[in-house]
């Protein structure tokens, strides 16, 4: 073993190897069994460094193992690969049948959605509703304890404006709006 | 480079020479872990073995998304827990997290099944390569411990020593050598 050799394996050891210096380590512990002692030894030392915890024993499973895979055939780049997507050609008259299935599917979900729409719609005209955009008291909007109080004017305004807008696209969307319970509650 | 995974790749594309380097390299490592859930020495070899051949046949599938040591980890226990159900043995109940793998530190479960003759070994081993760096110059000194307890990449290393990656090179063979020498001296191993 020369001196380069050895510096080769402490390198792989490391993982630090350079270019074609692995054909090189490969070419080495293939033909030589005190390289491949040497590697372990090397191994090892940087394992206990490591605080790994190992077998004391001298190992070498390489023989049995490569005994037991010697009739296992050897891996191709292509056994890796994956397979290249396979594209499916749909015949023209499928295309034709599921354009005219889109556009009754959009008019129909245009149709619900507009009815869905209109009675939310109405609840935004409520009375109770607009008198809150002219609710601009400066003082405790709550007093129940259940609810924050307010002192600021300005604040006041912008959570009121927030509120009602609030309602306006919460109503639109169909879905029960927690805002509106919360903020009207003073009014009744 | 990223030397396991382009030992992975190169089995990957039929080259079995590659595989015994990992082999060499995870072993001692393997039958650890494993003897952690098989007691018997012996038994502990066996089911390496198996393990090995496992991950050899499964080695197509891996893509690099874990360390290899992490995902051969994983199958080593598998291995080992499937060998304890086929013996009607209870694997057991504390699972081994696969994290562990990668945070360089073996599990604390599997501490438990060393026994005293192992411990005794690893104490002695730990002891005399930390002695044996003690006696290194101090810049052969500096250069393995930043790359084994600081886990520097010797780029980093040049750049904290202020000096060619050439020469960290082969500080820390010479840091390397030197152990090896003592811990044969030592512990009567060697060739």
């Amino acid at each position: 073993m020369t001196v380069n050799q050895n510096e080769l394996l402490s390198a792989l050891v490391d993982g630090e190897l350079q270019g074609s210096e692995l054909d090189d380590v490969l070419q080495l512990l293939h033909t030589n069994e005190q390289a491949r002692n040497q590697l372990q030894r090397y191994q090892r030392a940087s394992d206990v460094l490591h605080d790994h915890s190992l077998s004391h024993h001298h190992i070498d499973l390489t023989d049995g193992i490569s005994a037991a895979l010697q009739d296992e055939a050897k891996f191709t780049v292509s056994t890796v690969s994956k397979k290249p997507a396979q594209i499916i050609a749909f015949p023209t008259q499928f295309w034709k049948q599921a354009t005219s299935l889109a556009v009754a599917a959009s008019i129909g979900a245009l149709a619900v959605v507009g009815v869905m729409t209109q009675p939310q719609n109405q609840i935004v005209q409520d009375p109770q509703i607009a008198s809150v955009e002219v609710e601009t008291s400066p003082m405790v909007v709550a007093q129940t304890g259940k609810r924050w109080t307010i002192e600021e004017q300005e604040v006041e305004e912008r959570l009121n404006s927030y509120l009602v807008d609030h309602n306006e696209y919460a109503g639109a969307s169909g879905v029960f709006s927690y805002a509106r319970v919360v903020s009207y509650d003073l009014g009744q | 480079m990223n030397v396991d995974l382009e030992l992975v790749q190169r089995v990957q594309a039929g080259d079995k020479k590659a595989f015994d380097v990992l082999i060499l390299k995870y072993q001692q490592r393997i039958v650890h872990v494993i003897t952690g859930f098989v007691h018997d020495p012996v038994e502990a070899l066996d089911v390496a073995q198996e393990a090995f051949i496992k991950a050899y046949r499964a080695i197509p599938n891996f893509r690099g998304d874990s360390a290899f040591y992490t995902w051969l980890y994983r199958i080593a226990i598998n291995t080992a827990k499937n060998h304890l159900t086929s013996r009607a043995r209870r694997p057991p109940a504390v699972d081994v997290d696969a994290m562990d793998a990668t945070n360089f530190y073996d599990a604390p479960e599997l501490k438990e099944f060393e026994t005293p003759e192992s411990s005794l070994i690893s104490d002695e081993l730990q002891q005399t390569i930390h002695q044996a760096i003690q006696d290194l110059p101090e810049d052969t000194a500096t250069a393995i411990k930043l790359r084994e307890l600081e886990g520097m990449s010797y780029e980093e290393i040049a750049q904290v020593m202020e000096c060619p990656i050439g020469t960290v090179r082969s500080r820390i063979f010479r840091a390397r050598d030197a152990i090896d020498k003592q811990i044969q001296e030592t512990m009567g191993e060697g060739e």
